[in-house]
């Protein structure tokens, strides 16, 4: 159970961003970043020891989800929004077997990091990572616009991206009660919410006149190349494992 | 050498990849339309094999096969893809954004190859949840435009709703039957299909899946995504209602012998056809909006098709649906010329019926109208029961029977009294027209939705009307279909001939509130603004 409760924290089952948050301890890039590195500590931990399902941990990040859905309609930073997809996730890793979880946070880590590497080049040409009001990215930075398009679409949970075939091969692998129907809901829609209200506000809309929109250099293209890519292999190696 | 057929869904994907490293302009649509030509030829290759050799071709573990219901539709969605994407050439060349339509277009065409030709569960469900994706992008292709993003997040919304359902069905449908594959599968239900089932898991499955259907063919009430994305480019509304609304029929389809399984599920979508069909029509006379109210029109289209799978008249779905494909796209297609031509004329632009039939009126005669208007609305009844005979004696021993006579009046109603307008109407030319054009389509028609039948069912194509039967006796239901023409050919004649309203009267208050409520479209666009926000 001991073991549970620390990968209940590890997963991401209880939100402790907002201690750092209130606390302003480290700003919102660095929680990602150990958000992130806690998750794959979790996925060492738990390859080592295999944990046993737990419903009533199952609830508690089933509410940490909620909540993190709550909190990342009230964002438009990047890296919040990286974070908080991390916690709305959660209940994957505490509901589903470890074989198929295992591949989807990886997936689901890599696409946070091209979210997080958005983030970083928006800071650099816009001053924040709020992507608030620079709308119409589609049109005035194809480039920028492609990665994001294809990483909010992998976080919507569609295919080809990896994220919706891992994410169905969990849902099957695993025994069908009230539990799997609430996690499968909460799961599916709140990555679809988040990750549209994005697409939205960035990817379509008017220009804005008052900004003036700098595409990706070719350092980010070629980081933003490699991620597609990578997610491109998981794909593949998505389709393997769920096809017959 | 078959076997390349099975590549198709992997074309489009292929052009939309090479088209991403065109910057030439006038080198998009060429490579686009020149690879697409080689769809369109595989596509007809195929059927043609699949028709002399009387078997399907599979292949690729099983994943994908190109049997008779792809022989009929691929070819169809390679034609219109063609004809789209030459109109698109011109028409989107000023847009902004023109690789971008060009590449959503091919990834859309993908989707819907991989969706007919799926031979498996899990491909199914990504070509569906891909279509989804595709679809959305395309109707928000406008981006500039706030009204066309709110309305792509509402079709988006119906769609994701769409999608879970589905994704649940699959998962349930592999933990009951044990198996994804489509062909398999439907050799285990028809064999099931011989006992009666009780089990309440496989009409959750077939519920599920119905449900996923009705949401993606915007039947009520989950239609009200169709007709508020009129505002996208005209080629993609043309794709729009003439190919991917179609999908609930394409599904229900492929899932035909689970719904053997399950009459209640089929009962279910006979009745939320029928609403859909008579709430979109009355919609389409009310709105104020002319694309709004060709989208009601697609709706109402919808309804009919799911209310002839209802009835278990599948074959017959996927032929109205090809028509109705047809139809809707030359009429948005053909909208764009007559703008043009417009633009230059200020009148209405001339066309063939409109040289042939129509001049000024001057006076009529109300009791002559009347009994014309009582020929017309019998005949297309009697013309139709006729040519039924001739092709098929066993007709009236389905109800499917009634659904196709109500259709065969209302249709032939609203052919002959939309000539009522023209003062050449009582010509023998007009009448000899009419009568002549009406029974070639009917005859067609009927023709052609019986060999259909018999090519993609063969002899299990009566066990679907068993299934099907609502237990209403024949007499019964002629009775009923007797009333209503009855009535609304009364109610007709009342309102148009002898009981003109004045303009100083008040209409009565129940069909001033009647009108109220149509001319809102029953509250359902108020309903979604204010309850569905998520994407603000």
């Amino acid at each position: 159970m001991s073991l549970n409760i620390i990968l209940l924290f590890l997963f991401a089952g209880l939100p402790y961003y907002i201690f750092f948050e209130k606390t302003k301890v480290l700003k919102s890039d660095k929680i990602f970043l150990i958000s992130a590195f806690l998750f794959l500590g979790g996925i060492i931990l738990s390859s080592f020891y295999p944990q046993e399902r737990s419903d009533s941990l199952i609830v508690i990040s089933l509410i940490t989800s909620a909540f993190s859905v709550y909190k990342a309609t009230k964002t438009s930073n990047f890296y919040k929004v990286s974070y908080y997809m991390l916690f709305i996730n959660s209940p994957v890793f505490m509901m589903f077997d470890l074989k198929q979880s295992i591949p989807y946070s990886i997936s689901l880590l890599i696409t946070l990091c091209g979210v997080y590497f958005i983030g970083k080049y928006y800071e650099r040409n816009y001053r924040s990572a709020n992507y608030y009001s620079i709308s119409g990215v589609t049109i005035a930075t194809p480039y920028a616009g492609i990665a994001l398009t294809i990483y909010i679409i992998t976080l919507a949970l569609y295919p080809p991206f990896p994220n919706a075939i891992l994410f169905i091969s969990n849902i099957l692998a695993s025994e069908i009660d009230l539990l799997w129907y609430i996690t499968v809901v909460v799961i599916f829609f709140g990555n679809f919410f988040i990750a549209m209200r994005i697409m939205t506000r960035t990817l379509f809309g008017k220009p804005n006149a008052t900004i003036h929109y700098v595409d990706l250099a070719s350092k980010d293209k070629v980081i933003h190349s490699l991620i597609i890519i990578t997610l491109f292999v998981f794909s593949f190696w998505g389709f393997k494992e769920v096809l017959p | 050498m078959e076997k390349i057929i099975l590549l198709i869904p992997s074309i489009p994907i292929v052009i939309a990849f090479i088209l991403f490293f065109v910057n030439k302009k006038e080198l998009m649509p060429k490579i686009s339309i020149m690879l697409s030509s080689m769809v369109a030829g595989l596509a007809l290759y195929g059927t043609y094999h699949v028709m002399c050799n009387d078997t399907p071709i599979t292949g690729l573990g099983g994943l994908v096969i190109y049997n008779e219901l792809s022989a009929i539709l691929v070819p169809y969605v390679a034609i219109l893809g063609l004809v789209i994407r030459k109109y698109a050439t011109k028409y989107m060349w000023d847009e902004p954004g023109y690789k971008r339509f060009f590449i959503l277009l091919n990834f859309i065409f993908s989707a819907i190859y991989l969706l007919v030709m799926s031979n498996n569960l899990i491909v199914l469900t990504i070509a569906w949840q891909l279509m989804s994706i595709s679809l959305y992008l395309l109707v928000s292709f406008n981006i500039r435009s706030k009204s066309a993003v709110k309305n792509g997040s509402w079709t988006m919304l119906t769609h994701k709703l769409a999608d879970l359902l589905f994704i649940i069905a699959v998962v349930l449908t592999y933990k009951t039957f044990g198996s994804f594959d489509l062909a398999e599968l439907s050799q285990k239900w028809l064999k099931m299909s011989e006992n009666p089932i009780e089990d309440p898991a496989i009409y959750a499955i077939g519920f599920l899946f119905l449900f996923a259907a009705m949401m993606k063919s915007a039947i009520m009430p989950f239609h009200l995504w169709l007709p508020y994305t009129s505002e996208a480019p005209t080629p993609i509304s043309g794709l729009m209602h003439a190919g991917v609304v179609n999908v609930g029929a394409i599904l229900l389809n492929k899932l035909a012998f689970l719904l053997l399984l399950t009459p209640m599920v089929l009962n279910v979508a006979f009745v939320m056809g029928l609403i859909t069909a008579i709430f979109a029509s009355l919609l389409m006379l009310v709105v104020s909006d002319i694309k709004r109210s060709l989208g009601y029109s697609t709706v109402g289209q919808m309804g009919y098709m799911i209310m002839e799978v209802g009835l278990g008249a599948f074959s017959l779905a996927i032929y109205h649906l090809m028509v109705h494909g047809i139809f809707k796209a030359t009429m948005f297609l053909e909208s764009g010329s007559l703008i043009k031509h417009a633009r230059h004329d200020p009148n209405i632009p001339k066309r063939l019926s409109y040289e042939l039939f129509w001049e000024e009126k001057s006076n009529y005669s109300s009791k002559k109208m009347f009994r014309l208007l009582a020929i017309f609305t019998i005949l297309p009844v009697l013309i139709f029961i006729g040519i039924k005979m001739v092709l098929a004696e066993e007709f009236f021993h389905f109800n499917a029977a009634i659904v196709i006579l109500a259709f065969a009046w209302l249709t032939g109603t609203q052919l002959f009294l939309s000539f009522f307008k023209v003062s050449k109407s009582e010509s023998l030319k007009v009448v000899f027209a009419l009568v002549s054009s009406f029974i070639i389509i009917l005859f067609t028609y009927e023709y052609l939705g019986l060999t259909l039948e018999h090519f993609l069912y063969g002899e299990n194509a009566l066990r679907f009307y068993e299934a099907a039967t609502l237990n209403v006796t024949m007499v019964m239901s002629l009775v009923l279909l007797g009333i209503i023409v009855i009535v609304g050919w009364l109610f007709m004649y009342k309102q148009h001939f002898v009981d003109v309203p004045k303009s100083k009267e008040k209409p009565s208050k129940s069909k001033w509130l009647f009108y109220k409520i149509l001319a809102k479209e029953a509250y359902f666009s108020d309903i979604y603004l204010k309850y569905f926000k998520f994407f603000k």
